[in-house]
């Protein structure tokens, strides 16, 4: 009954659905009617929404004004756009963010903010200047005109830092919200708000399918701020360009003035409008896709290489190595269908908004009282949801506000194949695993230090192998990303693939500032020719040119020249800087298959988790980059500069307290480990020779002997089983150890093995404790307080010296009596301290993933694997001590042999005194 | 205690017994279970018995070599006069709508290429496994006209001419001297060159399947399969049907005969194999190589225009190729319907000669890969009814240029009345995708048919919308079939 009650509703709510799409369709169609033409659209999905008259800032429409669109009125007509363009970070940029320079956390003094309106980026180098400066780069009008490319208008391309309309702001000398700095004299110079008027938030540059970005960004470039959103309608037909000027095309309209419902392409953000911005976005399975090279333009695919596109690699028209076996798609997410708003949805987009559980009170499962569709398409939160990332700082009040992996993918069905999976995932990331390679190129480090004669810095890429004429023709070899802490936003750090890049140029002043890019060009370039006295120090093969090898600041004196220039322009102290920025990874995911599964990826010498990644192929000035702040990831390795010249960093597992097995080790506790059993090898050689040499010089008496029944059934199945145990334990721990030596060993079966065996091996401890307990035999292992050390010393002087004189034994072994003083001494220290303590750590580490908390406490697997390790030395060195000295009875093999069949011949001291009457046993060392 | 001296041994074994089957019985645990072998369902190729010593000719005809088969393989015969490559007839199908039985094939019906083989026989029988079909009247019940060298026959150097008979010149000695299991060539040498040449018919069957490479196909270029491997043969019963000659759902051959068990490691992907064939996905596009046959326009034919066999000929009129096409997607149970002569047609409608049945709403229905050929033919326009025209031979269309005149003669032939008028009328007919298999790192992806790119018109194959959003077919078949949702 509840199932079919079940499909009853389903059924109703599907034909409810159904209903609902067909009334809109054929409203559609009625409307298209009414048009009087045939809505042909080249959208696959129904245009749902309506009509519209296009409004300028006056509310008048612009068919009847011919002005530019606003569209905070036009859109604003039904959506709240003041509370959209109040509620976006991708139109604040900062802007409410906004801080004295230097304040930012990012370590800049020149920063002013988190976004890209006052935060510097060595990829485009040039930068808002800090308001209380008085030489400036950028002022706001000229980071709109030269940042806007990248801002969809809105924030500090309307308002100023106070809040007031910038075409309301009243002109102040050297503030820079008013002025703008003169190319030529380096002066501030007025701008006129009111004439160039204030970019609106672009509502088409997001909600239109094809939103002419390049017309937006040039009447940016021209300083035409207020006609660069209509400027993104060319093409549509609703504008055109007649000499040089944006006019609205009367027939795109209908009777009443509304946009014709054709001409109404208004829809959700795809993947596409966010690719302007943010990287390269390649949905169209047909064309091949092609990355033309390192623009800008396409910034997170410059920034670290990450391509969306549910195209498979081999089928892409890029050059890339192995490709036909590349049958994965760039990103996994892209090829399932999902689009970037799938992930960065608007927060409170009732489809997939996320309650709070911590809002909920206990009882509720859930709470049905949200936001209807009607209130949200009035007032869609324009924040979106949104990761943490290393470079991202703006807005991180809204970190990890997206959905993470985990929380749409169970890793319970999919990672059971993964042994000691909670200690995996809370040390690496995802994204560790399933963004394995970077299959196409980024920028690797940009030298600002110098500027090529068509006024650009050197910029080079990483994962190009071949350079071409274009990226299709260019051998493109990717790179492997570099692991490195990011923040979980739980307190947690985990490793995550990075991208580093690292820029060097010239700062002067003190606070320091980046010199402006106009001084740099003027310092270097007389026109288009570099100034002669740089041409003489720089062009070493004297060919009047300046090839990658001379244009380069590798000398004191080349520095000194640059920096005597820059002082001429009165730069005050300029000097070289260098940082690196990290850019963390999140696209470009594989599915398992791809994924870096193999135990030795990580597990082995050369692991995956501590992989450099070259920073460059030269250290301008000599000066090595510091890591920019605020980024966890600076905790994670060092510098480190080759001979050649080449730049690296390296991660170090010790900076982010990990303990790698097979990959990490203590040095000392290896060599500590290692000399004792070498030492103590060398001691039985030693020994073992001396014996020798004296056994053939004083052959020794015949002892009396008497054979006893000296280990029973169980004694001896315990004894060899430990010994086994114990054997393949150090064999396979060693294997754990340094598994690139033991290539052969699947690591994973490895760990398995050494795991089970110390399974056996403590049961079988525990069992034949038991044993000893309840027979009473324990008590051959407990020392008599009584003449102990007298005998133990006498039994050790045997071993230095009567051994060698072919002496009896210090003390004959009985059944009640078989341990001699020393071993019950080793024996001791063995099974109380060793034994337990080997056992223990090792349960800890197993346990690292079961109770963490309490493995951290002991130092986690940093604090326990080195001690577990050392214990292991130490069991090896009584191994050959222990093994050598049942050597030490009548014949060499006679202890063997007596733990093997049971029976053995003692030696009978005196005068025929029976040996089993109470009198002190001893014997062989074994 | 009695001491013994091979205590240990047996105390050996305990000890490596202790250590051992634990470290197994974890280890067996990992392994994960073999998913089905697909080579367990491909034959076993045995090496054939070389003829070569076994035939002495000289033989004069065809039906000469056929008799000395026959001395030794007494039962072929009678088992090739019940297959299929003789008759080119069904056995009685039930066609839905209708009250007898009735046999489908190339014998007795027609297509939208060549039209049909009755009064033109001699061109078409040409790929008949027979000697001598030229007319009505072939003795289909005579063992000495089947043709075993077609198939069988290895030379390469075995050609037949019209009525199916050796060509001029063919050196049949050698050519049985040569026999063997048939492989690619033979099947291929009529069925890569179905419609008359190279690709024409299939869209999925061209002679770049010969010598293939591993991206035309992966059975055949891969692992080298013939034919026969996946078309099981047993007493000359050739396993497999295409809708185009064959309406019922009988004698068919699928991929899960040798692909079983969890197919895909991705449950996702399984859990559309309720609904969507494996070729859906397999068969990514028609005709990766040699562009195949779309449409076929007969009423253009018989003017004198420049001649290209892409383009246009006299005979036959114009043409539309295509290579690489993107195929039809609809739903297929197994079975079509299937245009009988003389089934009254509206000219004013398009004419589906061999609609595949099912539908959204039949749980035994998947969507599977078309490629829908279509053209105007040549109909009676009094009695609405599509014409078998005389194309071959004297007063055939190829030769006169008289349509009616071949009409006339060609609906004589079938005894069907000929009004005197005739027209042209559009025509499709639906050629399942099934060879030219892609693997995996080829076939289709997610995006390839949902989301805003993808190929499938999901309204048209009946679900509300593209069910990656909208779900699955499952709301539409609960009505159908109870319990459908359970399972």
């Amino acid at each position: 009954m509840i199932m079919r009650g079940k499909k009853l509703q389903r059924i109703i709510i599907l034909a409810g659905i159904g209903l609902l799409l067909a009334a809109l369709l054929a409203q559609q169609a009625v409307l298209a009617q009414e048009d009087g033409e045939t809505a042909v659209t080249t959208l696959p999905q129904p245009q749902y929404h309506p009509s519209f008259t296009i409004l300028d800032e006056d509310g008048v429409n612009v068919l009847d004004s011919g002005a530019p669109i606003s569209t905070l009125t036009t859109c604003g007509q039904c959506h709240d756009t003041a509370f959209i363009e109040q509620h976006s970070f991708h139109a604040d940029l900062g802007l409410s963010e906004l801080t004295a320079a230097g304040e930012t956390g990012s370590g800049r003094a020149w920063d002013t903010s988190t976004g890209i309106f006052g935060k510097w980026n060595g990829l485009t180098y040039r930068y808002l200047s800090p308001a209380e400066d008085d030489y400036f780069d950028l002022t706001v009008p000229e980071w709109v005109q030269w940042y806007g490319n990248r801002h969809v208008g809105g924030g500090p391309a309307m308002y100023s830092r106070d809040g007031e309309l910038l075409t309301e702001t009243p002109y102040k000398p050297g503030d820079i919200e008013t002025n703008i700095v003169d190319a030529e004299t380096g002066e501030l110079m007025p701008w006129d708000w009111q004439e160039s008027g204030v970019v609106e938030m672009n509502c088409f540059l997001c909600h239109t399918p094809e939103p002419n970005n390049q017309a937006r960004i040039d009447t940016l470039r021209a300083g035409d701020f207020r006609w660069a959103n209509t400027a993104t309608l060319l093409g549509s037909g609703i504008v055109e360009e007649k000499s040089g000027e944006l006019v609205w095309n009367a027939a795109a309209f209908n009777e009443d003035g509304e946009l014709s419902k054709s001409f109404v392409t208004i829809q959700d953000p795809t993947s596409e409008n966010c690719a302007q911005c943010h990287g390269l976005v390649h949905v169209d399975s047909l064309t091949p896709l092609v990355l033309e090279g390192c623009t800008p333009d396409q910034w997170s695919t410059i920034t670290t290489g990450q391509i969306f596109s549910p195209q498979r690699m081999s089928d892409s028209g890029m050059n890339l190595p192995e490709k036909e076996t590349l049958g994965r798609s760039w990103d996994i997410h892209a090829e399932r269908v999902l689009e970037c708003t799938s992930c960065h949805y608007a927060l409170n987009n009732p489809t997939y908004y996320q309650e709070l559980s911590e809002d909920r009170p206990a009882h509720l499962i859930f709470d049905p009282r949200r936001i209807d569709l009607g209130e949200y398409l009035n007032r869609p939160l324009h924040e979106f949801a949104k990761g943490s990332s290393a470079q991202g700082t703006l807005a991180s009040e809204l970190d990890n506000t997206l959905r993470r992996c985990e929380s749409c993918h169970s890793t319970e069905v999919t990672h059971d194949w993964l042994p000691y999976k909670d200690t995996h995932m809370t040390a690496l990331s995802c994204e560790s695993c399933h963004v394995p390679q970077m299959y196409s190129s980024s920028r690797q480090f940009m030298d600002w230090t110098i500027i090529q004669t068509d006024g650009t810095p050197r910029s080079v890429c990483r994962g190009v192998a071949q350079e071409g004429d274009t990226f299709s023709t260019a051998y493109i070899t990717g790179f492997e990303p570099v692991l490195l802490p990011l923040d979980n936003g739980d307190g947690t750090t985990s490793l995550a693939p990075h991208n580093l890049i690292t820029t060097w140029f010239w700062v002067y002043g003190d606070p320091e500032r980046p010199v402006p890019l106009r001084d740099l060009r003027a310092v270097w370039l007389d026109g288009d020719q570099y100034y002669a006295d740089i041409m003489q120090l720089f062009d070493a093969n004297g060919d009047g040119a300046l090839d990658e090898m001379e244009l380069v600041i590798d000398s004191d004196a080349k520095e000194a020249l640059i920096a005597a220039h820059l002082e001429a322009r009165g730069l005050e102290n300029p000097r070289i800087q260098g940082e690196v920025q990290p850019y963390s990874i999140h696209h470009d995911v594989a599915t398992g298959d791809w994924a870096t599964k193999e135990c030795n990826a990580c597990h082995g010498d050369e692991s995956r988790v501590t992989a450099a990644l070259q920073l460059s192929s030269y250290t301008p000035g000599g000066v090595l980059p510091t890591f920019v702040g605020g980024s966890v990831a600076a905790g994670g390795g060092e510098l480190v500069e080759n001979e050649d010249g080449t730049l690296f960093f390296q991660p170090l597992t010790s900076e982010q307290s990990l303990y790698v097995l097979g990959h990490d080790n203590v040095t000392w506790v290896d060599w500590l480990g290692a000399l004792l059993f070498v030492g103590t090898l060398a001691g039985v050689v030693v020994h073992g020779g001396l014996r020798y040499w004296a056994m053939r010089r004083n052959p020794p008496h015949e002892p009396r002997l008497r054979r006893v029944y000296m280990y029973g059934v169980y004694e001896r199945l315990w004894h060899w089983l430990q010994t086994a145990a114990i054997m393949l334990l150090i064999f396979t721990g060693l294997v754990i150890h340094k598994p690139s030596l033991f290539g052969v060993f699947s690591f994973r079966g490895v760990v398995l093995v050494h795991n089970v065996l110390a399974a056996i091996l403590v049961i079988n401890a525990a069992l034949s404790l038991f044993y000893h307990l309840v027979s009473g035999e324990i008590q051959q292992f407990l020392p008599r307080p009584r003449g102990f050390f007298d005998q133990a010393i006498e039994q050790t002087l045997f071993y230095i010296r009567g051994i060698f004189k072919g002496d009896e034994h210090p003390f004959e072994k009985t059944k009640d009596r078989k341990l001699n003083p020393l071993q019950q001494m080793t024996y001791f220290g063995i099974l109380n301290v060793l034994l337990p303590l080997q056992v223990v750590t090792g349960i800890l580490m197993w346990g690292v993933q079961r109770w963490p908390d309490v493995a951290a406490r002991l130092g986690g697997l940093p604090g326990l694997a080195p001690f577990h390790t050392l214990i292991a030395w130490l069991f090896a060195q009584f191994i050959v001590l222990h093994v050598y000295l049942t050597t030490t009875g009548h014949t060499p093999l006679a202890g063997i042999k007596a733990m093997m069949l049971g029976w053995d011949d003692v030696e009978v001291h005196g005068d025929g005194h029976d040996a089993d009457e109470g009198q002190l046993a001893g014997a062989t060392g074994d | 205690m009695k001491e013994s001296k091979y205590i240990w041994i047996i105390g050996l074994v305990v000890t490596l017994l202790i250590i051992i089957v634990p470290i197994i019985s974890v280890m067996a645990d990992d392994t994960e279970p073999d998913p089905t072998d697909p080579w367990t369902g491909v034959p076993e190729r045995r090496p054939h018995v070389d003829h070569t010593s076994l035939i002495e000719g000289p033989f004069e005809t065809g039906s000469d070599v056929t008799r000395r088969c026959l001395e030794c393989h007494e039962d072929a015969g009678q088992q090739m006069l019940t297959s299929v490559h003789w008759k080119w007839e069904s056995d009685p199908v039930l066609l839905p709508g209708r009250d007898e039985p009735v046999t489908i094939g190339k014998k007795n019906q027609i297509n939208n290429f060549c039209i049909g083989i009755q009064s033109n026989w001699t061109g078409c029988t040409r790929c008949h496994a027979g000697y001598g079909w030229e007319n009505a009247e072939f003795d289909f019940s005579n063992e000495e006209n089947i043709d075993c060298l077609v198939c069988h026959e290895q030379t390469g150097g075995y050609v037949k001419s019209n009525s199916g008979l050796p060509a001029e010149g063919v050196d049949l000695v050698a050519a049985a001297q040569s026999v063997a299991t048939p492989t690619r060539q033979n099947c291929g040498g009529c069925h890569f060159n179905g419609g008359g040449g190279n690709a024409v018919k299939h869209g999925d069957l061209d002679s770049s399947l010969f010598f293939p490479t591993e991206s035309v196909d992966v059975h055949m270029g891969r692992f080298d399969f013939q034919c026969v491997d996946c078309h099981k043969t047993e007493d000359h019963q050739i396993k497999g049907h295409l809708i185009s000659v064959s309406a019922d759902d009988k004698n068919t051959l699928s991929c899960t005969e040798c692909h079983g068990g969890v197919i895909h490691e991705d449950e996702r992907i399984n859990s559309h194999l309720d609904a969507v064939a494996c070729q859906t996905c397999h068969v990514p596009q028609g005709a990766i190589r040699d562009a195949t046959k779309m449409d076929w326009d007969w009423s253009a034919a018989g003017q004198d225009l420049p001649e290209d066999p892409h383009v246009y000929l006299k005979i036959k009129g114009s043409f539309v190729y295509e290579k690489n096409f993107t195929p039809d997607y609809a739903w297929f149970n197994g079975k079509a319907d299937r245009y009988l002569l003389g089934d009254v047609i509206d000219p004013t409608q398009m004419t589906v000669l061999n609609q595949p049945l099912g539908g959204i709403d039949d749980p035994t229905a998947k969507i599977w890969p078309f490629k829908i050929h279509t053209a105007r033919q040549i109909y009676d326009s009094e009695y609405n009814y599509l014409i078998q025209p005389k194309t071959v031979g004297e007063g055939g269309y190829w030769t006169e240029f008289d349509w009616d005149l071949a009409a006339r003669l060609g609906m004589e032939t079938i005894g069907l009345p000929y009004s005197g008028e005739y027209g042209f009328v559009q025509t499709e007919m639906y050629w399942s995708l099934t060879h030219m298999v892609q693997p995996k790192e080829h076939a289709l992806q997610c995006s390839d048919c949902h989301g805003e790119n993808g190929r499938m018109d999901w309204e048209a194959l009946g679900y509300y919308g593209d069910p990656i959003r909208w779900g699955g077919r499952t709301p539409m078949l609960d009505s159908v079939v109870p319990g459908m949702e359970e399972k």
